[in-house]
């Protein structure tokens, strides 16, 4: 029908036209629900095709199908561009200094003694090393005369020694007394760690009168020197690197026999020193209630605080107890 | 102990390398702690022969001598020593050789001769003052040998670190033995048996032993006619290499035969003491002046040599200074004990006076070595000195003194355990004999043993344990293998508080806040400061005999006042925002019985302190006492236990108005506060402070490990926003309790999201907002029920609290999948 043509070419053009004038996707569904809606300028037509005389009827259907095709394919070319067109302006707006520093939240940290204690503690826990603990301020018997220190003699020079007032109280010299606790409770075989806190009347740039160590014992019917050796190797691998080398040195301890001191070597530096150990003396035994002609076992123990010294180049173990929160910060 | 090498050699052969000598005696025990050079360099001079010598052409005073220095040329050298003369043998500083002072010999031209170096005088080799004439040596040495090989004037001495089981070790006889156990060979021992006289000794002294347990042997010699007189110059350089300062040639010998056998002497003056002499405890009242200038008061428990007008030394300790040794001594009382080792040390400690003496008798002497040594330093007095030595020793014996075992019996095959290495019987019976323990076979019921019988010197040698750690380590440590011991055992546990102790670190380090350790030592004027009533628990102290500090005698009792101190440090350190804790034990003395160990509950300590400036992106804006208190609440939320919050009632330290403590059965748990002015001033700290006071101990009963499955709803959430007006003194926790308790179930959540009063509220009246969440765990909620609990709500905040509405906002928020 000649004069249905122009209609449809009108709205075709007049929706072109509005489609790309569309600025938002808002706009354009509203622009295509004017068209293509239910009220809309191409619904109307399209209900008018039904009064159509029937010749004609399929042609007038056909070209208003086809425009309304149209104007979907215009709509939906035109959602893209105004999606890309937000993307771009998206990614422009969204412009920064990204260089600008991150905001965390403040960090907390753990002082290295206690990263270092609780390193040495699970390393020990995996050997089968149960923790035993006990208190700082002890008396007299568990701290020397137990541990097989004789009265009136020099070995108790060796430990510059804090006394408290009253009664035969001793602030700990080492965390041995806890073996005598820990052993006296226990039926070998056994094995156990002591990490803790101690106090010795010494101070200069490796000394301070509070310091850490960790002890171990193991008690069983043949464990051995070698045993102990073969622990400690094993120990200083975990802690300073698969190039650790060990030294051990013959020593005196009241409590061990044979006794060594022993020394840790990281790569090519020199030796450095690094704790003590030995075979538990049968007289400390004996003290404990074991039977040393059934039971044998070594001990060892090392300061804490020089291991964080070693690994974090820390060179006075006075920064470790100041309190000092940029020295603490660093780990 | 201070070792010269050179003394060392003369009663063994050392091996050629001093690395290995070190390396060997340190992992013998015998630690190399340092390694000095003693005495004038003289490394670079050589000895040289004087072929010729005539007067300088051109100077009247000089001379020009042709010096054989064992090259193939002599070498023309100019002189200006009076004394210089051809066939001596002189000490020579060649072109390019650095002298002791620092001077280096260059070629030079002397009034158109040239002269090739230097003969030296005394005083340019360092050896004393001597600079009148050159030094003109003994004997005959070989030109061009190297001076120091024949001046024995340059000694290496090793530091040797003695462990005090080894009183045998503190001599240079005692290293010589380790010496020749470690690398064999034969000791050389000076000759010790002096000329003496007709006469007796026993003529001039007597002396008899009171304290047969606490001086086990006494001997003395006579000396008469000596001339005390400064020692030679190497018996000078010798003690100053092993430490000790000369005194004169009397006093010097007997410590010079200390050092060689270890067996402490002492000199008396003889006409300064009236026969007989006694060993004996002191009497009360008794005094005695020592060496040292000091007066000595005496204790029943000090042993002293008495004469008949009473102390005249400290046995083993020190001598008298009424009877001392001076220059114009010339009868002398040599005198060589054995004195029980816990009786001097008893004295030495509680005089405060140790000395060379007492250090060995506390180590132990050897108990057979009184006579030698007494010979001996009586023999060298007299080549010294000059005089006679009275004929024998006036003597009296004690109880017989502590040795070893005659037999110490030692099962092979609990050795091999002990050690966990393979050692044949010989190869045990070798390795003891290297440290001359007789060691023999005997056959055992099961296996064999060994016998051993330790030398009467080695009194540390008494059971199987002493002998296995000889054999260990002559055999040496290094050489044992390593193993691993076998069986593992089930499980392993750990004390419950160090559980909840790593809980509340690990929470505190989470909420960005550092950890420190501080010694604990404290003063009362800090407990003060912290305004702690009289009958607090942290009043119950403990003092230190020997504190550190002076001012700080008491252990802590609590662990704020070392915080504050180290905020203070921190804030004089520029440091903007101090954020601390400390997690430790403090000690409180028994209420009930003060004398026995004291309780030592875990405490743990959060400070924040200082504002900080307002960083680029800094988020948290809350009040101190806020932020303090949220730390505390996330704490609590992590242990898995929230505990209700009871406002004041906090400690004396905390601001009464800004402080609340979370209770757990009554007691506070943790307390929470900012830090009262009062102590604020008392600290030192202008910027505010404030404290979470952690009690671990109570934590622990609220540590729940075992943390089991909430069910998350599957179903959507409805948020409402609630503003209202109340009273400005309205505690914001009541309105939640009643927020919580008028929702029901259905409440997830609530939280206060702003609180505000000024412009556009009431005076006296706050606005309070709240975010509420409803959901459901088993369906959707209608917007009727959310509606429903919100106006009940509002009804009883309004008819309890006087709450007005004022603003309301609304807004669902749809949340999960499923639906």
């Amino acid at each position: 029908m000649p004069p249905e043509a122009p209609a449809l070419d009108a709205i075709l053009s007049e929706a072109r036209a509005a489609i790309q004038h569309a600025a938002t996707a808002q706009q354009l569904t509203e622009v295509r629900a004017g068209f293509l809606g239910r009220r809309g300028t191409l619904a109307a037509k399209l209900r008018n095709i039904g009064q159509l005389p029937p010749e004609t009827r399929g042609a007038a259907g056909q070209a208003a199908n086809e425009a309304k095709e149209t104007i979907e394919r215009l709509v939906e070319k035109r959602r893209r561009e105004l999606e890309q067109a937000k993307l771009r302006h998206n990614l422009e707006e969204r412009r920064m200094d990204v260089t600008l520093p991150g905001a965390a939240a403040a960090r907390g940290h753990l002082h290295p003694v206690s990263r270092i204690e609780a390193e040495m503690c699970a390393f020990f826990n995996g050997l089968g090393y149960s923790v035993e603990d006990g208190p700082e301020v002890e008396s007299d018997w568990n701290n020397f005369g137990a541990l097989n220190f004789p009265d009136d003699h020099p070995a108790r020079d060796l430990q510059d020694t804090f006394f408290v007032e009253g009664g035969e109280r001793v602030l700990r010299t080492h965390t041995s007394p806890v073996q005598i606790r820990a052993m006296t409770r226990l039926e070998p075989p056994f094995r156990f760690i002591v990490p803790g806190r101690v106090y010795r009347h010494d101070h200069d740039p490796t000394h301070y009168p509070m310091f850490h160590q960790l002890e171990g014992f193991c008690v069983g019917a043949d464990v051995s020197f070698g045993d102990l050796k073969g622990t400690l190797y094993a120990f200083a691998r975990h802690l300073f690197g698969q190039q650790a080398k060990l030294r051990f040195r013959a020593h005196y301890f009241p409590f061990t026999e044979p006794s060594a001191e022993m020394d840790v070597r990281r790569g090519s530096g020199a030796w450095l020193e690094w704790g003590g150990c030995g075979m538990i003396h049968p007289t400390v035994l004996r003290n404990c209630e074991i039977d040393p002609s059934l039971w044998q076992g070594f001990a060892f123990g090392m300061a804490l605080d020089r291991a964080a010294m070693i690994r974090f180049g820390i060179p006075n173990i006075q920064l470790l107890f100041e309190g000092d929160q940029r020295v603490l910060e660093q780990f | 102990m201070r070792v010269p090498l050179g003394w060392l050699a003369s009663f063994i052969a050392l091996p050629a390398s001093q690395d290995e000598l070190e390396a060997k005696l340190t992992s013998a025990g015998l630690e190399i702690q340092q390694v000095i050079q003693t005495g004038p360099d003289i490394s670079a001079l050589q000895v040289g022969r004087v072929l010729h010598c005539e007067r300088h052409p051109n100077a009247d005073r000089l001379f020009l001598c042709r010096v054989d220095l064992g090259g193939d040329e002599p070498l023309e050298i100019v002189c200006g020593a009076s004394n210089v003369a051809a066939g001596q043998f002189v000490a020579v500083a060649t072109h390019g050789a650095l002298l002791p002072g620092g001077l280096r010999i260059k070629r030079s031209k002397i009034r158109g001769v040239v002269s090739n170096g230097m003969i030296c005088s005394e005083r340019e080799l360092g050896l004393g003052d001597e600079h009148d004439g050159i030094l003109v040596l003994d004997g005959a040495p070989t030109p061009g040998a190297k001076l120091s090989q024949v001046l024995n004037v340059m000694e290496t001495v090793f530091d040797i670190e003695i462990t005090p089981n080894r009183g045998d070790l503190v001599s240079m006889h005692g290293i010589a033995r380790e010496v020749r156990a470690l690398f064999g060979g034969a000791l050389r021992l000076p000759e010790c048996q002096p000329e003496e006289t007709e006469r007796e000794a026993t003529s001039a002294m007597a002396v008899s032993i009171q304290a047969p347990q606490d001086c086990h042997r006494y001997l003395g010699r006579v000396l008469c006619g000596v001339q005390v007189a400064p020692s030679p110059d190497w018996l000078q350089r010798r003690l100053e290499a092993a430490g000790l300062r000369s005194i004169n040639n009397a006093v010097d010998a007997t410590n010079l035969v200390m050092l060689e056998f270890g067996q402490p002497l002492h000199a008396f003056d003889l006409d300064k003491l009236r026969s007989p002499l006694c060993v004996r405890r002191a009497e009360p009242g008794e005094t005695l002046r020592t060496l040292d200038g000091e007066a000595r008061a005496l204790e029943p428990e000090d042993l002293l040599i008495a004469d008949a007008a009473g102390p005249q030394a400290l046995a083993g300790v020190m001598g008298g200074a009424a009877s001392e040794v001076s220059d114009n001594s010339v009868n002398l009382l040599l005198e060589s004990a054995h004195f029980a080792p816990a009786c001097v040390r008893r004295s030495a400690r509680r005089l405060g006076l140790s000395s060379d003496a007492s250090y060995r008798f506390e180590r132990g002497v050897d108990p057979d070595g009184q006579a030698r040594a007494l010979d001996r330093a009586a023999r060298l007095i007299t080549e010294l000195a000059g005089g006679e030595v009275l004929r024998g020793h006036i003597a009296s014996e004690g109880a017989p003194a502590k040795t070893p075992p005659l037999e110490i019996p030692l099962d092979a095959a609990r050795l091999r355990r002990l050690l966990g290495v393979e050692l044949s019987e010989q190869e045990i019976i070798r390795l003891l004999a290297c440290v001359e323990v007789q060691a023999r076979s005997a056959p055992a019921e099961s296996g064999t043993r060994i016998l051993c019988q330790p030398p009467r010197y080695r009194s540390d040698l008494l059971d199987f344990e002493d002998l296995a750690e000889e054999v260990a380590r002559i055999y040496g440590y290094d050489a044992i293998p390593a193993t691993l011991p076998s069986a593992t055992p089930a499980g392993v546990s750990r004390p419950q508080r160090h559980a909840t102790r790593d809980a509340v670190k690990a929470s505190l380090v989470a909420s960005g806040l550092i950890e420190v350790m501080t010694a604990p030592w404290i003063s009362e004027r800090e407990l003060d400061d912290l305004r702690l009533p009289a009958d607090d628990p942290a009043r119950r102290s403990l003092k230190l005999q020997n504190p550190v500090h002076s001012g700080r005698p008491l252990l802590r009792t609590q662990l704020v006042s070392a915080l504050l101190r180290v905020a203070e440090q921190n804030l004089n350190r520029q440091v903007e925002q101090v954020r601390l804790f400390e997690c430790g034990r403090v000690f409180h003395a028994c209420a009930a019985e003060p004398d026995a160990l004291p309780e030592e509950p875990l405490q743990a300590v959060a400070l924040l302190a200082g504002a900080g400036s307002p960083g680029l992106w800094r988020e948290n804006h809350a009040p101190l006492f806020f932020r303090i208190k949220g730390i505390a609440e996330r704490l609590l939320e992590e242990l898995g236990q929230p505990l209700p919050f009871r406002a004041g009632s906090a400690p004396p330290f905390l601001h009464p108005a800004a402080s609340g403590v979370f209770e757990l059965g009554g007691q506070s748990a943790i307390a929470v506060g900012e830090l009262h002015p009062e102590c604020l001033a008392a600290f030192a700290l202008d910027t505010p402070v404030a404290l979470a006071v952690i009690g671990l101990d109570r934590l622990d009963a609220v540590r729940q490990p075992q943390q089991t499955y909430q069910v998350v709803s599957r179903h959507p959430s409805v948020q409402r926003d609630l503003a209202l007006l109340f009273d400005r003194e309205l505690p914001a926790a009541e309105l939640l309790a009643a927020i919580r308790q008028q929702a029901g179930a259905i409440l997830a959540s609530v939280e206060v999201f702003d609180r505000y009063e000024g412009l556009g509220v009431p005076e006296g009246r706050v606005s309070l907002a709240f975010r509420l969440l409803f959901q459901h765990t088993e369906r959707t909620l209608t917007d009727a029920e959310v509606t429903k609990a919100l106006q009940r709500i509002l009804q009883f905040l309004s008819k309890n609290f006087d709450a007005e509405q004022r603003l309301a906002g609304e807004s669902a928020a749809s949340q999960g999948g499923g639906g």
